[in-house]
């Protein structure tokens, strides 16, 4: 694409339109794997960072808490245009695409009490539910060789399936035996 | 409770939620929905239906899908107040810690934690998959879909939209 051949390597200043215009984009094509999408657009199409950027950006992201497509997106839009950048990037991946949802989603909501629909609703929400909990389980392969993240993801699913705890007092409870047990781990590999 | 306070509440409530959101909004579907209908917010079949409609929208799902939670609670006020709070503070640390970033890119202790998180964000996943199964589960019919949904998920390469879309498919040929 020679679209994107100048912008991040001169000074050129990549304007915020770009910004919004890219994470739009990328948000209307993310059925289900938005990071795919993320990746294209950023790394391959409009060269806002490269591929080393881009991995370091998303480890960042996969530390702290929230979507971490939306970590994404603050991201770039701070790297090129910082505050302002980032709020045009997020503006642009929400914005239209929450004000069309919301307003068909409402609608079709609102008409619930109809038969037919609320079928089709039960029927997706159930294979929604399903799709979640193979997300899950895929997530879990590349562990499933260390027996003490399996036991901490055992802790964590039943901690919130089986008990009314709220989940503040689950991750207070769990995640400092489990980093702690994950230093320990990597102390001892040492 | 009237609509401000009612607004009040779950804006606060899904803002302390979404700033420890490891791993993605999908961790805190059992917390917000023990919430929402603990208040009589919502009925469990309610929330299921806001995750069914969220998931087939293009874009920012779990965004919406507590925007809906909000509509119902209290309008468009409130929709937009959830909104708010799903992603604001997320968006806030990601700024910071984006900025700060060179200065603990290098520690050891980052990988610690992560591999210290992981497994609790994917049991939370897997959590929030299973009390939305209960939510919407109207039958061993909708049992059978989502555990045929999980297999195909697991067994297959299939866009995972086809899967949602044959589950409503079902549903509507009056199979729940």
């Amino acid at each position: 694409m020679l679209e994107a051949r100048k912008s991040s390597s001169s000074g050129d200043r990549v304007p915020l339109s770009a910004l919004f215009i890219g994470f739009l984009r990328v948000s209307l094509s993310g059925f289900g794997g938005g990071l795919v999408w993320a990746r294209r657009v950023v790394v391959e199409q409009r060269r806002w960072m490269d591929e080393q950027e881009f991995a370091e950006t998303l480890t960042l992201c996969q530390l702290m808490p929230g979507p971490n497509i939306v970590g994404i997106t603050v991201c770039v839009g701070a790297k090129l245009r910082g505050a302002l950048g980032a709020i045009s990037a997020v503006a642009g991946f929400i914005l239209v695409p929450w004000t069309v949802g919301l307003t068909i989603g409402g609608i079709v909501l609102r008409s619930a009490e109809i038969a037919v629909l609320q079928s089709v609703l039960s029927g997706l929400s159930a294979s929604a539910a399903g799709l979640l909990i193979g997300t899950g389980l895929r997530l879990l392969m590349p562990h499933r060789s260390r027996r003490t993240a399996l036991l901490f993801a055992g802790l964590a699913f039943a901690g919130m399936a089986f008990t009314r705890l709220p989940l503040p007092i689950v991750l207070l409870a769990l995640a400092p035996v489990s980093i702690a047990v994950a230093g320990l781990e990597s102390a001892r590999a040492q | 409770m009237n609509s401000s306070s009612a607004t009040l509440a779950l804006a606060a409530h899904l803002a302390v939620l979404s700033s420890i959101s490891f791993g993605g909004f999908p961790t805190v579907l059992p917390d917000v929905h023990d919430f929402a209908v603990a208040k009589g917010w919502v009925s469990d079949h309610e929330f299921a239906n806001f995750f069914a409609v969220s998931q087939v929208m293009p874009g920012p799902n779990m965004i919406l899908m507590m925007s809906f939670l909000g509509l119902k609670v209290a309008g468009i006020p409130g929709a937009i107040a959830s909104a708010l709070a799903t992603f604001g503070p997320p968006c806030a640390m990601y700024y910071l810690s984006y900025r700060l970033w060179d200065r603990f890119r290098n520690m050891p202790w980052q990988r610690i934690v992560r591999r210290g998180l992981a497994p609790l964000t994917i049991g939370l996943v897997i959590a929030g998959g299973y009390v939305m199964a209960r939510s919407a589960a109207v039958g061993w019919q909708s049992v059978a879909i989502t555990a045929a949904a999980v297999v195909l998920m697991l067994g297959t390469r299939l866009n995972p939209l086809w899967i949602l879309i044959a589950g409503g498919v079902l549903g509507g040929l009056g199979l729940l």
